[in-house]
């Protein structure tokens, strides 16, 4: 017996270094720079003090910014949630046919960075916009009825790319739903919309509820869409009054906002998890699926289907068009014409020292943060999910707690924590990385926990009684098993990374430039079409990540 | 007896797939009916094609004497207007549910009065043992007690009809055998109509008082329980029902009361009651009609025993091939006893 319990002390030792260097990790990549924020946020040079969040509540503007946050996110959500309810269910329980490729074209908007959407909705409904000048030469009018540049254009276009979680959350709920219960209301004498009322309707809240409250998130902490779309109106929200203050520089006041918007967008969450955990009450036995009831639309079949696939082609299609339409256009206003098209925009982006700076840099920056978090992320997952090792659940927690911090946030952190003696990161590339790992390790968490779970224990074990050690285990049963949600899930942190624009544009320097950066400078300065050159070449690598994991996952992710 | 449904030339595709081929019965007033087959035989479909829940290809469907399907004539009643009950193989109780509410809601559905609901709940709650749980959500009952509020959700309305589909296979078998009884008992105190579905042979003897055993789409026989299982009319429906021995054999003349057996072996013995012409077949015997330790019939030897409770199973060879059989009686062979085996009934089908 001696031998074996030698060797089973000596294993837990090891996983006990590695806890503690995680540990370490943890405290000062994750922990340090965000209570830095809290810590600030109530501090000024004679020490505790209120009055940076006095700040916020005596000027207008911050007051103003703040309400506008609110309201434009609500109406946003309540717009999204309006839209992907009543679409999932025409999608999943409806006779509309191509079903599939419907879709796939309501979720296009999902791939889109939010803020390349917003580029491409100004090209549309902009003053020159192709939409508006459509308008203009069809009813000979000066001027087009809409102004993308306002509040109602953030809102807009806010929930066109929340939406998709709305989508996918309840198509998800009202695939899963028994048909029986549904059935069982009409054997009870319920009538198809008394069924929809009574029973399908309820059973689909919970969904319904959280993709909602995740929307509102979505859409508070967006800084792209507010950004390129507000500031010409002079309309402003937190994120966007929050860079604002950084750039005067007003850190404290910027603090006490991040932590007030920290604190709008937190709730949410928390409520969102409570719900995720009170669904068992909801969760019957399921016997065996039979086929979904499709409600029949008879002679409104096409029509219905014509009208969901023109909102499917406005949220996805028609703004990547435009796009790809300016990105070879001589001059932004100028007329549609084959002689007005030009391919010199590629020319000059490829030969831009800037451009392949920002590309490397942006490569550099996603395969090192999806590297990293994955490589700790599993750690962390093992250990707490598989291994049960006292302490680890708390890693777990401390890993996660990013999920619930804005992304602006996590870059007033950065900029709190890295940017004076004895560790000065700020102004070198290394500060935006350090800033990657934060926000993106609770996703890799997430993904490596989920895909533990998948693997039952009993494969292990069965192993360990066939003779194989524990390294041998991992190498010949766990690692094979695992490695294709691995994979996908560090696809899942590079993607997002690869074109991350709000912490990258407030933690760029010279040198230090990433794609998303670059695009918001070029949008920003009037270089619409080399934007959307750069955009659209943005969009076709996303688009072949995208191939990837499908392939990876067989189907089951998507971007 | 008036016939509660009424199904005729019933046909149901799914594309090119026939799943339901001409299928015709009728359930009376007053009766335990089983659709009994292996899954995929169709059963499920023609039971949904009566609750309207699917709509057949072809044939007539009446309910009560009231025509409700019928593509020929383009009648469709929907299935929340023909005054049915139905049970669900997964109960489909609503989870945002109570007890209460679950049951209740084909009366409120039907606008009943609320004196008239809460006397009709009592009675229910008391009938299905359920007092006590009314304001309890499912997700806090046992799988037993769910089932139960689902009969009671199906009752509630008193129709004259039911169906069920499978209530108890998602049940453990203790509580599979006790429902068995609660449900037959259920039956003649309110004197409903019951069309049952079941792939479980035991199920469907046990309860019915009629059974339509299913193959591949159609209706191979029908009858009384113990009919189907004395007088099975083809190998599939000897084999599904109950126990059964098959060896090849032939037939090598006719007796007064039967014919001449002769095995693969050459052992020879006689069988009562059939009249098949020589050539070869397919014997079948029972377990329980093979009587062993008796003066006359075949020799044979003890290969295995096996003790069952109230029965002891043996495996005996007689000359090759092996049969199973059952008794119960006191006496104990071993392993290697030779003795003789009397074989009281067995039928012949073609091979």
């Amino acid at each position: 017996m001696n031998p074996d319990t030698a060797i089973t002390r000596r294993s837990i030792d090891v996983r006990y270094v590695f806890m503690a260097i995680v540990g370490l990790f943890f405290l000062a990549v994750i922990v340090y720079p965000l209570s830095l924020v809290m810590i600030k946020s109530f501090s000024s040079e004679a020490g505790f003090t209120l009055e940076n969040y006095a700040k916020i509540f005596s000027q207008d503007a911050n007051i103003r910014a703040l309400w506008n946050s609110v309201w434009v996110s609500c109406l946003s959500t309540l717009i999204c949630v309006a839209a992907g309810t009543i679409l999932a269910m025409l999608i999943v329980r409806t006779d509309i046919p191509y079903k599939s490729w419907l879709r796939m074209l309501l979720l296009l908007p999902y791939g889109i960075p939010p803020f390349i959407g917003a580029m491409a909705w100004a090209q549309l409904f902009g003053p020159v916009g192709y939409a508006s000048k459509l308008y203009m030469s069809i009813t000979g009018a000066m001027f087009a009825p809409w102004n993308i540049y306002s509040a109602a254009g953030v809102v807009l276009v806010l929930a066109v790319y929340q939406f998709p979680v709305v989508f996918i959350t309840v198509s998800g709920a009202l695939g899963r739903i028994d048909t029986s219960l549904e059935e069982a209301a009409r054997m009870s004498g319920a009538g198809p919309f008394r069924t929809l009322i009574d029973v399908t309707l309820p059973l689909i809240t919970p969904a319904i509820t959280a993709s909602a409250l995740l929307a509102f998130v979505g859409c508070i902490s967006n800084f792209g869409i507010p950004a390129l779309l507000g500031f010409r109106a002079r309309f402003f929200v937190l994120t966007t009054r929050i860079y604002s203050a950084l750039s005067i520089p007003d850190m404290p006041l910027a603090t006490a906002m991040a932590i007030l918007l920290a604190i709008i967008s937190g709730i949410p969450l928390i409520l969102e998890r409570r719900l995720e955990r009170g669904k068992s009450k909801y969760t019957v036995i399921a016997g065996k699926s039979v086929r979904p009831q499709t409600m029949s639309f008879g002679g409104w079949r096409i029509p219905v289907f014509i009208l969901v696939v023109l909102v499917a082609l406005f949220a996805g299609v028609v703004p990547l068009l435009s796009m790809l339409l300016t990105s070879f256009l001589k001059y932004w206003g100028a007329p549609l014409e084959l002689a007005n098209m030009t391919s010199s925009h590629y020319k000059y982006i490829l030969n831009l020292p800037m451009v392949t700076r920002a590309f490397r840099n942006s490569v550099f920056l996603a395969v090192s943060a999806a590297t990293i978090t994955m490589a700790v992320g599993a750690l962390v997952s093992y250990m707490s999910v598989r291994a049960k090792i006292k302490g680890a659940r708390t890693l777990d927690f401390i890993g996660t707690i990013p999920y619930a911090v804005p992304c602006t946030m996590v870059a007033i952190a950065m900029i709190l924590a890295w940017s004076r003696p004895p560790v000065v990161l700020y102004g070198t590339i290394w500060v935006i990385l350090a800033a990657y790992l934060v926000r993106y390790m609770p996703f890799s968490i997430r993904t490596t926990n989920a895909t533990l779970q998948q693997v039952h224990v009993s494969l292990e074990e069965a192993a360990r009684v066939s003779g194989a050690g524990w390294t041998q285990t991992m190498r010949d049963i766990v690692m094979p098993l695992i490695r294709p949600g691995l994979v996908a899930g560090w696809i899942l942190v590079f993607m997002p990374a690869l074109r991350e624009l709000t912490m990258s544009v407030l933690l760029w320097s010279q040198g230090a430039e990433t794609m998303g950066v670059v695009i918001y400078n070029m949008q920003d300065a009037g270089y619409t079409q080399i934007a959307a050159a750069l955009s659209t070449l943005v969009l076709l690598v996303i688009l072949a990540g995208n191939a990837v994991v499908r392939k990876l996952s067989k189907g089951e992710i998507s971007i | 007896m008036e016939e509660r449904i009424k199904v005729s030339n019933l046909v149901k595709r799914f594309g090119t797939f026939t799943a339901v081929d001409d299928v015709s019965f009728a359930v009376h007033e007053n009766e335990f009916f089983s659709l009994l087959g292996p899954s995929g035989c169709g059963k499920t479909t023609t039971l949904r094609c009566i609750s309207g829940l699917e709509q057949p290809t072809e044939g007539d469907i009446y309910i009560s004497g009231q025509l409700v399907t019928s593509p020929k004539r383009n009648v469709m009643v929907p299935p929340e207007r023909r005054g049915i009950g139905m049970v669900f193989q997964n109960y489909a109780v609503w989870p945002h549910m109570t007890v209460e509410q679950n049951m209740s809601y084909p009366l409120r559905l039907a606008k009943t009065p609320k004196e008239k609901i809460n006397r009709k709940m009592a009675y229910l709650l008391e009938l299905l043992e359920l007092q006590g749980l009314e304001k309890r959500f499912p997700s806090e009952l046992s799988g037993g007690q769910q089932q139960r509020v689902a009969l009671g959700r199906a009752l509630s309305t008193d129709p004259k009809v039911m169906l069920l589909d499978e209530p108890l296979s998602n049940l453990d078998a203790k509580l599979r055998e006790q429902m068995r009884f609660e449900l037959k008992d259920l039956q003649r105190k309110t004197g409903i109509s019951i069309l049952y579905v079941t792939h479980d042979q035991v199920e469907a003897m046990a309860m019915s008082d009629r059974v339509a055993v299913m193959k591949s789409g159609a209706v191979v026989q029908e009858g009384a329980p113990h009919d189907i299982y004395e007088k099975p009319k083809d190998k599939f429906v000897a084999d599904f029902i109950g126990t059964m021995n098959f060896v090849p054999c032939s037939v090598t003349g006719r007796t007064e009361q039967g014919v001449t057996i002769r095995l693969k072996s050459g052992v020879e013995f006689g069988i009562e009651g059939s009249s098949a012409h020589e050539g070869d077949y397919t014997l079948a015997i029972r377990p329980e009609d093979i009587i062993l330790g008796t003066e006359r019939g075949v020799e044979c030897e003890v290969d295995v025993r096996i003790f069952l409770g109230n029965v002891i199973e043996y495996r005996v060879r007689i000359g090759e091939d092996l049969f199973r059989v059952q008794t119960n009686s006191s006496m104990r062979l071993e392993p290697g006893d030779r003795t003789r085996a009397f074989i009281q009934n067995g039928l012949v089908f073609p091979k």
